[in-house]
């Protein structure tokens, strides 16, 4: 396959779909094309044509997530989301997600701590659809006291079958909790029953109001449409929803830690105790962040990785173990964690990641680990074009975190570039003892019934 | 899903047609009532009438002398390609009697060394090219799988390590006996279920048993791939950056000194019907929800009733719009999700409908979906309805262009169920015929309430009681013993 040409794909402009010919070895990566526009509004479109496919992908990101709550306030964002397909003067409850199945698309919305999404796919002919239901929800949502209230139900639902009945539910708001001082990153995206329950609709419309404004979104639109057409419809649909105010900046700035913090934790529905350690690491797209995710591939990706080799296959003290730093806007944590197995103490699993975290730091790096993270590094990219929703997805969240929607052709290959001394520095500089914070979790047997009230939903 | 992106296939058209598919798009007068719990319709939102209509790309198709058929569908668009191989024959449905688990025991100890690479070797050479390879065989299906995908540069290599793996395992004894302490074989939600839907048939197992797991021994692991994995009904099929030509050549070359077996795969049999309905409540203290799955035998692959009950299972539970979301999310607020689906292999699957509820409604909510179970069966589905989840289903053909490993797949499907040539291009034309009396007729038949099993995870001292309403309850502690209530 060394001679086959490629077409090069996803070179579109001026709705032609350009055709290369280029030879593989050394093959030019495959680069998404875009334009990037600003409506009088502040409204930002990205748009980003493809035809290989008869259908086309919309998603907006909202600037906000569960890092603009404040204390008593816990959950909003999320909440938020859900009244987002409640309907709108223009369009009823729940007619939004009937209207994007019945015509074939899919479609949903999600909420993390750095900002809120909602996106469709759908056959290219229903591109006035997605664009009618998603600038009549960010003009003028219908926020009433009987929607609300059946929503702050369906999460509590939520919440309880993601937390509250799960094994270990209750682990990650504890880690958060603890390793962070600042209130931004330290609550849980779900957010707390009481404030749920204490949401009043003026609290709501005036969340509404301040956040999902055109000037604090990003539109972005990948595949089968024609640029200049859609800009048009574009302008149509969404320029005439007035701009707003903009949202207070987020203080995002967390204090250095200076000793370790611990924590132990029972779970009456685990059946094997657990093990958490985080370390506080800068936010993603920084030098240091791309090293740490490269010590994070050589740590516990696959079966190759040191965790998984050493601790998993070796010493048999977890049947899995991972370390890695999700993606953050703000001051991030480098995770690593394993259930431990039965027999075998939490101690003794703690001790062995320390091994291999001080291996790391101190002890050679192979020239086939370092390769390992780049050839990912490629994998992910080139799954990331797959599909046209995966492009909008990102183009748009891009251009709110970093404003860079660019970022997407040139993200991966900075990890192609980190070294085995790059890996060196970062794990001696982040993953030190009074950096980090333990979590056990242990198992415990079936209490007594629980308080009444501790466990009901808002009806 | 991570399929491959569609390119130049060459003869894709992309059509706007017009009847019969579009006269269901049109909107109901404002003021109708909605046909849907939950849900208000105001008709503004301007939709395109037409359905869009899509030709599906083709394989293109080759036989190997030693048994192997070959599936290519190019997408020359990203450099990746994916490969299954479906061995037919090895899959856990051929489990010993004396050995359950052992075909996926099998296909998972097969990455744990080969006579020319240990475990560590085959873990690391996948890995640093970015690769993966895998095999799997669990639960009852009668084929194993071993899936392969890569960046295109490295498939050729990645195939070389695959074909080791598949043709010559070692099973190596200290390989075993570390998989084994890995093992932890826990009770779960489904596995009660599946024995109560399927009694002693293979499908009843979700999970093999410590006992099992604990006697299985090298030499049981070597017979069994020796006897199963054969290439006289295998199916290769491939996605991606390569052409037949290339294909067929790389294929022939790994895979080729493969031999013919010469050997019939048993017919798979259908379960034994079951008996009148119960409950099963399954005690997990402390719970603040309630798991619940309501179901019943139903229909093989092959039943001439497919698209029906396919159809009737959107209506009841098919993901957002269908009715049990509407009434026990939308309109209760009672739980996060809630559906239903149907399992057609080639012996006698299963429908089931599935939530996590809030517990203290559980016995509201099994009254719910026994209603919208019994709904489908006694009152005409409303016209407009009926003609939306149609129209969800055909429109929604155009989103798999851009994933063309989902339509192989269904080629796949062609080929193991021997499905007419034009099957998949009849699709929308057969779904869109489906009368609301045939739909109706297939719940009557199918939907039996005096058939219909209620299996619940939860705290059995706050909703045991309201279960009993419902039919005689047994209760089960989380390791699947039986207790007294």
């Amino acid at each position: 396959m060394r001679t086959r040409l490629i077409r090069a794909l996803l070179l579109l402009g001026g709705g032609l779909s350009v055709v290369l010919g280029v030879s593989l070895g050394a093959a030019a990566p495959p680069r998404v094309q875009f334009t990037d526009t600003h409506l009088k509004n502040g409204l930002r479109v990205i748009i980003a044509e493809d035809h290989s496919a008869p259908v086309f992908s919309i998603a907006i990101t909202y600037n906000v997530g569960s890092r603009n709550e404040r204390l008593g306030r816990t959950g909003f964002a999320h909440l938020f989301e859900h009244m987002m397909f409640k309907g709108s003067p223009n369009v009823g409850s729940g007619e939004h997600f009937l209207l994007i199945y019945t015509n074939g698309g899919d479609m949903n919305g999600s909420t993390s701590k750095d900002r809120t999404n909602y996106y469709e796919r759908l056959p290219m002919n229903q591109l006035d659809l997605a664009l009618f239901l998603e600038s009549d929800r960010m003009r003028a949502l219908d926020i009433n006291k009987a929607n609300l209230d059946n929503q702050i139900g369906t999460v509590s639902e939520e919440r309880k079958q993601g937390v509250d009945n799960q094994p270990y539910g209750k682990t990650s708001e504890t880690i958060d909790n603890l390793a962070y001082t600042n209130f931004a990153y330290r609550h849980s995206v779900i957010g707390s029953l009481d404030d749920l329950r204490a949401a009043n609709v003026d609290d709501v419309a005036a969340f509404f109001k301040m956040y999902y404004a055109p000037n604090n979104a990003v539109l972005a639109i990948a595949g089968d449409v024609k640029n200049e057409e859609l800009l048009a419809k574009v302008r149509q649909y969404f320029e005439s929803i007035p701009r707003q105010p903009a949202p207070p900046e987020v203080e995002m700035t967390e204090p250095p830690q200076t000793e370790e913090r611990r924590q132990t934790i029972d779970d009456p529905l685990a059946r094997l105790a657990r093990l958490d350690i985080v370390y506080h690491v800068p936010q993603s797209l920084t030098p240091d962040a791309d090293a740490l995710s490269v010590a994070g591939t050589i740590l516990s990706s696959g079966r190759s990785s040191r965790l998984y080799e050493n601790i998993v296959r070796q010493k048999q003290l977890s049947s899995s173990v991972f370390a890695s730093a999700g993606e953050s806007r703000g001051p991030g944590l480098f995770r690593i964690g394993g259930l431990v197995m039965p027999n075998k103490s939490v101690a003794d699993l703690e001790q062995a990641v320390y091994e291999e975290v001080e291996r790391l730091k101190t002890g050679p790096i192979e020239a086939w680990e370092i390769e390992k993270a780049r050839n990912a590094a490629r994998r992910g990219f080139l799954s990331s074009l797959t599909s046209s929703l995966s492009r909008a997805v990102m183009l748009s969240q891009l251009a709110v975190f970093y404003n860079d929607p660019g970022l997407i052709n040139t993200r991966y290959e900075r990890l192609s570039s980190i070294t085995a001394a790059d890996v060196q520095r970062v794990a001696q500089q982040y993953l030190t003892p009074q950096n980090r914070t333990v979590v056990v979790t242990n198992p415990k047997p079936a209490a007594p019934a629980p308080q009444p009230g501790s466990q009901t939903g808002g009806l | 899903m991570n399929a491959k992106r569609m390119l130049t296939v060459a003869g894709l058209l992309v059509l706007l047609c017009a009847m019969p598919l579009a006269q269901v798009a049109m909107q109901s007068p404002a003021g109708q009532a909605p046909p849907t719990k939950g849900v208000v319709l105001k008709g503004k939102a301007p939709v395109s009438n037409d359905v869009l209509k899509v030709k599906l790309p083709r394989p293109q198709e080759a036989d190997l002398p030693n048994g192997i058929h070959l599936m290519i569908l190019e997408d020359h668009r990203l450099p990746q390609i994916a490969m299954q191989m479906l061995i037919p024959g090895a899959g856990g449905y051929y489990d010993p009697a004396d050995a359950s688990g052992l075909a996926g025991f099998t296909a998972s100890m097969m990455l744990e060394g080969t006579a020319t690479r240990t475990s560590q070797q085959i873990a690391q050479e996948q890995e640093t090219m970015a690769s993966s390879v895998g095999v799997s065989a669990g639960g009852a299906g009668e084929s194993a799988t071993l899936v392969v995908s890569s960046l295109a540069d490295n498939f050729d290599k990645t195939l070389d390590l695959a074909a080791d793996i598949l043709l010559n395992p070692s099973f190596p004894e200290a390989e075993l006996a570390r998989y084994k302490t890995r093992q932890m074989p826990q009770f779960l939600a489904m596995e009660r279920y599946s024995r109560v839907i399927y009694g002693d048939h293979p499908n009843s197992r979700v999970m093999p048993t410590a006992e099992s797991i604990d006697k299985t021994t090298h030499d049981a692991l070597a017979a069994f791939h020796r006897a199963h994995y054969v290439p006289d009904q295998a199916i290769v099929a491939i996605v991606g950056d390569i052409t037949l030509a290339d294909a067929r050549k790389i294929i022939e070359i790994r895979f080729g000194a493969w031999k013919k077996a010469d050997v019939t795969v048993p017919p798979v049999q259908d379960p034994a019907p079951i008996g009148p309905g119960k409950v099963y409540l399954v005690d997990r203290a402390n719970s603040v929800q309630t798991s619940l799955i309501v179901g019943t035998p139903a229909i093989n692959r092959t039943s001439p009733d497919y698209d029906v009950v396919s159809l009737l299972n959107a209506i009841i539970g098919g993901g957002p719009t269908g009715r049990l979301f509407l009434n026990l999310r939308e309109e209760k607020g009672w739980t996060y999700g809630a559906y239903s689906s149907v399992s057609a292999p080639r012996f006698r699957g299963d429908w089931s409908a599935q939530t996590e509820i809030k517990g203290d409604v559980t016995e509201q909510a099994v009254g719910e979906i026994l209603n919208e179970v019994n709904r489908t069966r006694t009152e005409p589905i409303p016209d407009k309805e009926f003609l939306d989840k149609k129209r969800s289903l055909v429109a929604n053909f155009a989103l798999s262009l851009e994933t063309p490993a989902a339509i192989l797949n269904n080629y796949i499907t062609s080929r193991r169920y021997n499905l007419p040539a034009s099957y998949w291009d009849m699709y929308p034309e057969r779904m869109m015929s489906v009368t609301k009396e045939q739909v109706q007729a297939a719940a009557v038949k199918y939907l039996d309430p005096a058939r219909l099993r209620i299996v619940a995870v939860g705290d059995a001292r706050k909703i045991g009681d309201g279960l009993k309403k419902f039919g005689m309850v047994e209760v089960y502690d989380t390791d699947g013993k039986l207790k007294t209530f």
